[in-house]
């Protein structure tokens, strides 16, 4: 079970809970999505920031974000809630698809090499059928 | 070469400083996997499924006695721009980051970073409202 601990000040980006904003046991900063290391392997804590790196999605269709520590380098999850930022958690998830690793148009024939339709729309309309 | 085998069994740090050219049958799809061809010299995941098996603790030390099947879960981008593929074991939970290899299936890949996109955690009326209300 994971230990929650009231976060009262985010230490990565200062956001505060509101006033009128129920205390809910937060495991993470819902603006940043950020959270506190609290174990490591051996039962010591580690303290560093964690950082969220990208989201997944469960069998049953809930979200996780996944945490990596800044100063160890594990990896953690941490259930996504409703007052999670929409923005930041949208900006996560199209990063990679901000820097592949491959020209993005590779995909275009990979697709047609699949029997798809994979034009990227550049030639939408005067594509002649074949 | 009798010396080197004695190293690689006892040396805990082995695999990170030598690479590890072994060739493996994927447990999940079956493939032939070889070391060449992965532009790395640590080859630690299929290259059709992406699918890994549990055996490191710490990266290559092999002390692990999980040994269940580690699904690729999603990917994110390294300060260096390169793509790493996040895995999590089957059996114990366990998630960890491994990079790319240069013939990794690039479709898995990004179905793997669209998935996400795929679900309806975030609902798409939702985004559009956003998008709706930035504009104005």
């Amino acid at each position: 079970m994971k230990k929650y601990r009231k976060i009262n000040q985010c230490p990565s980006c200062g956001w505060t809970p509101s006033k009128n904003q129920e205390e809910l046991p937060r495991d993470h900063c819902p603006n940043c999505l950020c959270g506190i290391h609290h174990e490591t392997g051996d039962g010591l804590e580690c303290g560093g920031i964690l950082e969220p790196v990208s989201v997944w999605v469960k069998e049953n269709g809930h979200w996780e974000v996944i945490q990596r520590c800044q100063l160890c380098g594990k990896m953690e999850t941490a259930e996504m809630t409703k007052e999670d930022s929409t923005i930041k958690v949208l900006s996560i998830i199209a990063k990679p698809l901000a820097m592949p690793p491959f020209p993005i148009e590779r995909l275009e024939d990979l697709t047609r090499m699949m029997g798809g339709q994979g034009d990227l729309g550049k030639r939408g309309g005067d594509r002649n059928e074949p | 070469m009798n010396r080197e085998n004695k190293k690689r069994k006892y040396d805990k740090r082995y695999y990170r400083t030598h690479p590890c050219t072994d060739a493996f049958t994927c447990k999940v799809c079956g493939w032939p996997v070889v070391s060449a061809g992965a532009g790395s010299s640590h080859r630690n995941h299929c290259p059709n499924c992406l699918s890994s098996i549990h055996l490191d603790n710490e990266p290559g030390d092999r002390q692990s006695g999980c040994h269940g099947r580690m699904d690729p879960i999603g990917v994110w981008v390294r300060k260096n721009g390169e793509w790493a593929i996040i895995h999590r074991c089957r059996s114990c939970g366990k998630v960890c980051s491994n990079r790319t290899a240069a013939d990794d299936n690039p479709m898995k890949l990004i179905a793997l970073a669209m998935r996400p996109f795929g679900s309806s955690g975030i609902p798409a009326a939702k985004i559009q409202q956003m998008v709706v209300s930035m504009e104005h």
